[in-house]
């Protein structure tokens, strides 16, 4: 992770300290359909302000949610998703309520996201180059020629190698690193003001991982975009994350500053996550291996109580708060796990 | 380069391709009940006459020694010659089988832009009325007897309105047809310069056009449906989506992905209808191939049969071979 370290360092951008975040999502719900009986919720209530040039990360393991609020945050959920309730304003405008024409020019222009296995997500039939000047074509009004020239300079700051040979190439011709670059170019062609990374690494060897990575945080770096940074690795988002959200079962159970998310976890999910991950035996020993088959639905009460080590009875009764433990850091617990 | 060789591959099998297709055929016209000679010669016929005339035909040679023959004689350009209208096949169908491509093709035409439309448009809005009237159009047309909606569009524009021509033909009697350059009546009127003949070859096509055109049309609607709607769910129309593309966009590249399936059907159908159009070529009296076998079949005249079969299998295989030729133009998966 070296690479990512020195990238990280030429960021430029600090955290704006504006008052208005860039993007704010509040209360965000999303169901999908399940035959006949009452929709499934798959996110619960989303509330998550992102400030411009800001890094955030979102964590969760899988069918946490993370594909499906990425998608929800573009007015796209995937498959029959179907977006319940809730706003997001960006840049002034509650844009869930936008017109499908208006929202659609914000889409790949000011807002946009990088997807992963690129290889099944571009158009098979259509060459890198020209699905990428599209996206210049369709949102900056570009003349095909300029769009070619922005696409050609997309390419070689992706660092793609041989890039005039690649704007030929069929998706198929690509290896999946060069596919992810690819998407990339895409995502960032048009400067957006807010790019959602979502999982964009997983999939590719630990190498090519790390120069995504690298890549991917720079670029947006060095235009200023704000980010929300999606992976099921808690660890990656040590690296350049400002603030960290947790992802659990439809729920954020803790945000926080990266800092207090690693030395100050607040939730038990949170501690389960890091001591997977981390080295220390002690905390591993605490703190055991998630038993992912014990997942159901819980009405009423903490979402995690099925799991949680420390569950009391009155944590299956009544939802935990969002309780600010300490500046900036929010935990969704009853018994916040108390340090020092 | 891997188109050359893809079709250097095909045309090795198209010999053999053919001499099975001829083979079958020949045993199965074979076992038609019905002796030609007996036929030929009328039921007033004397045992010895009907006796030489099977020795003439070579209808009392075995069968193997029959069909030897007759690929003998294929490698000559010989098709056999019809008892019915006393000329060589080949002749025969020179001029009936154009006839019948006019048609099928004016149709496939038809229901090409009526599928493909309809279809691309109920993809588009699943939840729209053109999706629920597509859904009913492409049940009924499939149920519905092509000669049986012949006869009604006959009723109402012929008998009741008075707009179309009499269903006698391709030609008003009174028009002297245009010398055969390529058979199909509209191009050559049109080489001849002779606009009256072009119209009326034109207002004889718009009946038996729209009869296979609209009833054909069910499954390319269908296959374009299903096949559209599978593309704009697929990872790269939704990622689009998520990249701002417009929707007529995103609907334009989800029908080049579909296209090969579209192209199949289309196809399949193509081949099909040379032969399946013979109950509305019957119905307009239309003088074509289908009608021309049929009438084989019934008389035990077997080489109009014969003839019609090959020259139809010749037809399907250039159209599949053009069909691979378009997926390769299509899809740089398969080309490169
Ligand atoms: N098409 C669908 N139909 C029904 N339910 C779905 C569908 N897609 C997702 N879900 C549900 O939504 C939940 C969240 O899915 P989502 O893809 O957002 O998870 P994720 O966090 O992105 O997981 P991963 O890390 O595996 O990508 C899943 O638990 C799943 O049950
Ligand atoms: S609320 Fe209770 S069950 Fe839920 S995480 Fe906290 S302690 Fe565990
Ligand atoms: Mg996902």
């Amino acid at each position: 992770m070296d690479a990512v370290e020195t990238m990280n360092k030429a960021r430029s951008a600090p955290a704006d300290t504006g008052k208005t975040p860039l993007i704010d999502i509040r209360n965000l719900r999303v169901t999908f359909p399940s035959g006949g009986a009452a929709p499934k919720t798959v996110l619960k209530g989303i509330d998550l302000a992102v400030k411009s040039g800001e890094i955030v990360g979102l964590v969760g393991e899988s069918g946490a949610g993370k594909t499906t609020l990425a998608r929800s945050i573009l007015g796209v959920p995937p498959g029959p998703g179907r977006i319940a309730g809730g706003e997001v304003h960006f840049e002034g405008r509650q844009i869930l309520s936008l017109s499908e024409a208006e929202f659609r020019r914000l889409r790949g222009r000011r807002l946009s996201v990088v997807v992963p296995n690129p290889r099944a997500e571009l158009n098979p039939l259509l060459r890198t180059g020209d699905q990428i000047a599209s996206m210049a074509k369709i949102h900056l009004g570009v003349n095909g020629k300029e769009a070619r020239r922005l696409a050609l300079q997309m390419l070689r700051d992706v660092q793609i190698p041989d890039p005039e040979r690649r704007m030929d190439a069929y998706p198929h011709e690509l290896s999946g690193g060069m596919a992810q670059r690819v998407v990339i170019a895409m995502a960032l062609i048009c400067n957006p003001a807010f790019v959602i990374s979502d999982d964009a690494t997983s999939g590719l060897d630990v190498t090519v991982q790390a120069q995504i990575l690298a890549l991917l945080t720079k670029l947006v770096a060095e235009q200023g975009s704000a980010m929300l940074f999606i992976t099921r690795d808690v660890g990656i988002t040590a690296h350049f994350c400002d603030r960290i959200a947790v992802l659990f079962s439809g729920e954020i159970v803790e945000l926080a500053p990266r800092e207090a998310l690693f030395l100050e976890p607040a939730h038990p999910y949170t501690l389960m996550l890091l001591a997977s991950f981390s080295h220390s035996p002690r905390l591993r020993d605490s703190w055991s291996v998630p038993d992912t088959s014990r997942r159901r639905e819980l009405a009423a009460g903490c979402q995690y109580a099925d799991r949680c080590p420390i569950a009391q009875p009155v944590c299956r009764e009544r939802r935990p708060p969002f309780a600010e433990n300490g500046p900036g850091h929010f935990a969704r617990c009853h018994f916040p796990v108390r340090h020092g | 380069m891997r188109i050359l060789a893809y079709l250097a591959k095909r045309l090795v099998f198209v010999i053999p391709q053919l001499l099975g297709i001829v083979l079958v055929s020949f045993l199965l016209v074979k076992s038609i009940p019905g002796d030609p000679a007996v036929l030929m010669l009328g039921p007033t016929a004397t045992k010895e006459a009907i006796a030489a005339l099977r020795q003439q035909l070579g209808l009392d040679q075995p069968l193997y020694i029959q069909f030897l023959i007759y690929v003998r004689n294929l490698m000559h350009g010989d098709l056999g010659t019809s008892w019915q209208t006393t000329r060589p096949v080949l002749d025969d169908l020179y001029q009936r089988f154009p006839a019948t491509i006019e048609l099928v093709t004016f149709s496939l035409l038809l229901a090409i832009i009526v599928g493909v439309t309809l279809g691309v448009l109920a993809a588009r809005n699943p939840r729209g009325w053109i999706a629920r009237v597509s859904d009913i159009y492409g049940l009924s047309a499939g149920a519905l007897p092509d000669f049986w909606f012949a006869l009604v569009l006959i009723f109402v524009f012929y008998t009741v309105l008075g707009w179309a021509p009499a269903p006698l033909g391709r030609l008003d009697v009174t028009i002297i047809p245009p010398s055969p350059m390529t058979g199909a009546l509209t191009i050559d009127t049109l080489l001849a310069g002779d606009w009256q003949g072009f119209h009326s070859a034109c207002a004889h096509l718009v009946l038996p056009v729209l009869t296979l055109g609209l009833v054909n049309a069910g499954p390319i609607l269908k296959m374009t449906q299903s096949t559209m709607e599978k593309m704009l769910e697929s990872d790269f129309s939704r990622y689009e989506v998520l990249c701002g593309v417009p929707q007529n966009l995103v609907v334009r590249h989800a029908l080049r992905n579909a296209l090969p399936s579209v192209v199949t059907i289309i196809s399949v159908l193509y081949g099909f209808l040379i032969g399946g159009a013979v109950l509305v070529e019957i119905v307009f009296a239309w003088g074509g191939a289908g009608q021309y076998a049929v009438q084989g079949v019934l008389n035990a005249d077997i080489y109009p049969v014969l003839g019609f079969v090959l020259f139809s299998a010749i037809f399907s295989l250039v159209v599949y071979i053009v069909v691979d030729l378009i997926y390769f133009l299509l899809d740089p998966r398969i080309s490169n």
